[in-house]
């Protein structure tokens, strides 16, 4: 490439100083041939310049992205930023509204429950008193569910009328299965009470239930 | 050179598992990739998927981008290699038909289509003619404005050896442009 050629391209592409793009303008202007291959060249490059640049197809980026390989693994980074990134929630009045309605809708129904919580009373218990007439009997005790059939544990006080007694706080609406126990060995059924049910071990048991007076 | 803070940080958020912060990337070159792959291809469909390859490939080697080029230049790296795999592969080549798609969503009227057809062909068809090398430094050079120092970093050749690389294939351009007017006259 002569030297004449490799200004012309340095113009072109602007890397010349400017003493050097006088001299090759003024050559350029004063020799046919060589302001010839001047136009021709800059002509070429106006055609490469001015060409229509090319849009790729819609859904281009959707394309590529779905070409990405997915996440195998998630890393800390990504656990930390499900839950602490800023996210941008998009809404409208209407689903505002919505979510406001399921709101009160959940609390009032939370408040009712606790409400129906509250009223209700608190489990009690009231006084029972058992009766046994043994007056021959030395020591009667009443065995049942509240004191899991232990026979020394409730011992029965015996009246001058022959009649043992005994008060057991018990919890109102419950059923209670129990025996009398004469001399800590002969278990009797109460000939008073209200129902009574075969033990299996062939004894009936008495049935009370506890109902408010 | 480095890349701008915020491409950096779109980067560093693929790389930690955030691949759709790359859209943004995707939608600001595409037009670009695109430009080159078809320019070389001479094809818009072979340059389409040639472009998409290139953003797909390049994300998978996102940790290997290193951060002293502009990441357009090494887009542009990723997708000539590509073209130049894609070429080599290639035996027939690619009727210029293909241009009047490329052409057609975009004109007014036929005339003009007619004529901005035949401008793209003769260009596709010079710029097909040119040697691979040659064909490169154009596209880079005058359809996508880089100076030499950013086609140094593309194509991994000195710039001095660009410049004279482009002047040769200016004047082989010419050349071949100035026998297409001849033999369309």
């Amino acid at each position: 490439m002569n030297k004449d050629m490799e200004l012309i391209h340095r113009l072109l592409d602007r890397e010349i100083s400017r003493e050097e793009e006088d001299d090759i303008l003024k050559r350029i202007n004063s020799d046919p041939l060589l302001k010839k291959e001047f136009d021709d060249l800059r002509q070429a490059i106006h055609v490469v310049e001015t060409a229509e640049r090319l849009t790729v197809h819609k859904g281009f980026t959707s394309a590529v992205m779905k070409g990405l390989p997915a996440s195998r693994i998630l890393s800390g980074r990504r656990i930390r930023d499900f839950f602490f990134k800023v996210r941008v929630v998009r809404w409208n009045m209407a689903t505002a509204l919505a979510m406001v309605c399921f709101v009160v809708i959940v609390l009032t129904g939370l408040f009712q429950i606790q409400r129906r919580h509250n009223l209700q009373p608190a489990e009690s218990t009231i006084a029972v008193r058992f009766n046994f007439y043994a007056p021959q009997a030395q020591r009667v005790s009443l065995a049942g569910d509240f004191n899991k059939w232990r026979v020394d544990e409730s011992l029965m006080r015996k009246q001058d009328n022959g009649i043992w007694t005994i008060e057991m706080p018990l919890k109102l609406g419950n059923t209670y299965n129990y025996m009398f126990v004469v001399d800590g060995k002969v278990w009797v059924t109460d000939p008073d009470a209200e129902a009574y049910r075969d033990d299996g071990f062939g004894y009936k048991n008495s049935i009370l239930r506890v109902n408010a007076l | 050179m480095d890349i701008p803070e915020e491409e950096y940080s779109i980067i560093r958020q693929c790389i930690d598992g955030n691949p759709e912060a790359y859209a943004i990337l995707v939608r600001r070159y595409q037009d670009m990739i695109y430009n080159v792959t078809y320019r070389i291809l001479g094809d818009p469909e072979g340059a389409n998927d040639m472009a998409q390859e290139t953003f797909i490939s390049a994300y998978m080697a996102l940790k290997d981008f290193k951060n002293s080029s502009k990441f357009s230049s090494w887009l542009c790296s990723i997708a000539i290699n590509k073209c130049r795999d894609n070429l080599r592969s290639r035996k027939d080549s690619i009727p210029l038909d293909d241009i009047e798609e490329v052409c057609a969503s975009n004109m007014a009227n036929p005339e003009e289509m007619t004529h901005k057809r035949q401008v793209m062909q003769n260009l596709q068809r010079a710029l097909n003619a040119l040697p691979r090398d040659y064909k490169e430094v154009i596209i880079l050079k005058h359809v996508e404005g880089l100076d030499y120092r950013e086609m140094e970093t593309i194509l991994g050749v000195s710039a001095n050896v660009l410049k004279v690389r482009t002047y040769r294939a200016r004047e082989t351009l010419k050349e071949i442009l100035k026998e297409e007017e001849g033999a369309n006259e």
